[in-house]
């Protein structure tokens, strides 16, 4: 760690930076004590214009908390539940699928001709269109008997000298982060129509546990091949290979060697997967309804049902905001060691 | 040293199954759709128009509006939190009193659900009942219309995603910070160069891909912003703060119009491409100066 930057200012403009920090600071802060202070306000606290301080200018009360928990504004309790189920197997499934391809990326070497991919896009489309046009099949039928098709087709491909670049590791992980930067509404839209015609079929996607997970899943897999890739790229890579002269396999190499030692990696990539999952709105928007409706949801349908009750709001939407406060304080701890150093690189 | 194993396969296929998947599936099918007129309610037939939803998306001057808006957020939006982050990792760098406390309260408000963090701003924001407000009248000005006059408004949506996103610059824009060598500063120290001429001379240009790279994330995130004008305006007044995406939105699950909103998210598509595209080839010379 360095300091340099400032060494050679007065100590005047050292107040004066100081000052400036920590007016961004009050800024920061001042949201969030507000929305603390109203969780507990009364009524009265609040349509009576701003208060500020608790037993000051108002009597904090225990009631919207009491409310929520009742249920008088939604269920509340399940919603809870429903965030937490669907956070945390996404993010342990996401964390554990990506950091797997994530250590292929770095230790194994991977070749794809570009015609294959492009044989496998051609194939999915056109086969796509053909079995929907010609053969009278449902939209999603067509598109799940077109995909292993084309896929077959591509693996079958990549083995013939085919014209055209040869795409590595890094391609391939370009590939992956660059799902990131689709729009997600375009996902979102199509996913939610497809999920509803596959309902159709008899297998309920929309407004369930599997379809929302499975969503999840395949959106944070990009985040976490990408910093995922750094912490593996970082362990020595003397320790497998004397693993390897013992003809240890490389999954065995993968669960007892590598996995341990890139603990705190795995446990911060979790953690940040899982506060993407818990604050996304977009896709649970589309693609629940009742049953398993996240938090989000609930909290941003608060403003329109009650109008100004913003007590009740602050306490719906701390809620929301106090198990991502908790990790905040954790993942801090974790990004002294320089966690997300290498992502950007 | 690269290894070759067959089990390399099992690695590597669950993750790309799934986001193919999750991520070829809808493109094709959304692909396929825009070109066809295809509607839910009131339910019509599929029919092939070709180009014609693309055609009249472009002749319609809401498409045009949303374009505007999303553009004006993100470009302020960004521009302001890369020039705040950059100022707050640099003094946080220079170790100021506190900084340890600070770095727990900067991390915050990128952790929070965009949803909750825009709940508190139409409180705040409120003109009767909030603290804004009272602030204002405090030093004798008049009450402020923030989310029923469309200036204001997108003013205000521009405030909270400064709010929300500074810290994930800081952190970005730190983290890039530590690694600078110490060395050339000592030379410049010796050289009697002052902080600004350090400053312009040595630690920007030195941080110049970090930030590039920062500033991209940033941007193509914003252009997605949906969650925060949802629910502190609905896009409201009439369309004045309304975004690519909540357009989609409306045109797409409030009146089931699955063609035009099939080619309305590939046109969001395109246009995030292209704007990806420019500010690459834009930095691309100055970041190959460098090397």
């Amino acid at each position: 760690m360095s300091g340099q930057g400032l060494t050679g200012l007065s100590s005047w403009s050292r107040r004066l930076v100081t000052a400036g920090v920590l007016v961004w600071c009050l800024i920061t802060a001042f949201p969030l004590y507000w929305v603390v202070v109203t969780a507990f306000k009364t009524p009265p606290g609040v349509v009576g214009g701003p208060t500020y301080i608790p037993f000051v200018d108002f009597t904090p009360t225990l009631q919207p908390f009491i409310d929520l928990y009742q249920g008088i504004r939604g269920e509340f309790f399940r919603t809870f539940l429903n965030s937490t189920i669907v956070g945390m197997s996404a993010a342990a499934i996401a964390t554990a699928v990506g950091a797997m391809a994530a250590y292929a990326l770095v230790r194994f070497e991977f070749r794809v001709r570009f015609g294959a991919g492009l044989i496998f896009f051609l194939l999915a489309l056109g086969g796509y269109l053909l079995f929907n046009n010609s053969f009278g099949f449902t939209r999603p039928q067509a598109l799940l008997l077109a995909f292993p098709i084309a896929l077959a087709a591509a693996i079958l491909a990549n083995r013939l000298p085919l014209p055209g670049p040869i795409l590595g590791n890094e391609d391939i992980l370009f590939w992956f982060v660059s799902q990131r930067m689709f729009p997600p509404i375009v996902t979102a839209f199509a996913l939610y129509l497809l999920y509803s015609e596959i309902g159709r079929l008899g297998f309920q996607l929309i407004d369930s546990y599997v379809g929302l997970t499975l969503c999840y899943v395949a959106f944070s897999l990009p985040i976490v091949v990408w910093l995922m890739r750094d912490f593996f790229e970082a362990i020595p890579i003397e320790v497998e290979e004397a693993a390897m002269v013992d003809n240890v396999p490389s999954w065995r190499i993968f669960l007892g060697i590598v996995v341990p030692m890139s603990m705190n990696g795995l446990l911060a990539t979790f953690m940040i997967t899982l506060a993407f999952v818990w604050n996304e709105f977009l896709f649970a928007l589309f693609l629940t309804n009742s049953r398993w409706q996240t938090l989000p949801i609930l909290v941003a349908g608060q403003n329109s049902q009650r109008g100004d009750e913003w007590w009740a709001i602050s306490a719906a939407a701390l809620v929301a905001i106090i198990p991502m406060m908790i990790m905040a304080g954790l993942l801090s701890r974790m990004m002294r060691s320089g966690l997300l150093l290498g992502a950007i690189k | 040293m690269m290894r070759n194993d067959p089990i390399k396969h099992v690695f590597i296929w669950p993750a790309v199954l799934v986001v193919l998947a999750i991520s070829i599936f809808p493109l094709i099918y959304s692909f396929t759709t825009s070109f066809l007129s295809y509607r839910l309610i009131p339910p019509i037939p599929p029919r092939v128009v070709w180009l014609g939803n693309y055609v009249s998306l472009l002749q319609e001057p809401r498409f045009w509006n949303a374009i505007f808006t999303t553009t004006m957020i993100a470009f302020i939006a960004v521009g302001l939190q890369y020039v705040i982050g950059f100022g707050v990792a640099l003094a946080l760098n220079a170790r100021i009193p506190g900084e340890r406390l600070f770095r727990v309260a900067l991390l915050l408000p990128m952790l929070l659900a965009p949803v909750a963090v825009a709940l508190v701003a139409r409180m705040i924001f409120n003109p009767t009942m909030g603290p804004l407000n009272q602030l204002l009248s405090m030093f004798g000005l008049a009450n402020l219309p923030f989310l029923t006059n469309g200036h204001w408004a997108l003013a205000c949506i521009i405030a909270v995603e400064i709010w929300q996103w500074t810290p994930f610059i800081i952190l970005m824009m730190l983290a890039g910070l530590q690694t600078l060598p110490e060395d050339v500063y000592e030379a410049a120290e010796l050289e009697n160069a002052s902080a600004w001429q350090q400053f312009w001379g040595i630690t920007f240009p030195m941080m110049l891909p970090i930030s590039a790279a920062v500033v991209f994330i940033r941007l193509i995130e914003s252009y997605k912003i949906m969650d925060t004008v949802f629910v502190m305006t609905g896009g409201g007044p009439g369309v004045d703060t309304e975004t690519l995406t909540l357009f989609a939105y409306q045109e797409g699950f409030k009146k089931f119009n699955l063609g035009y909103t099939s080619a309305l998210s590939f046109l969001f598509l395109i246009a995030i491409t292209i704007i990806g595209v420019t500010y690459l080839a834009l930095l691309r010379p100055h970041l190959e100066k460098r090397r």
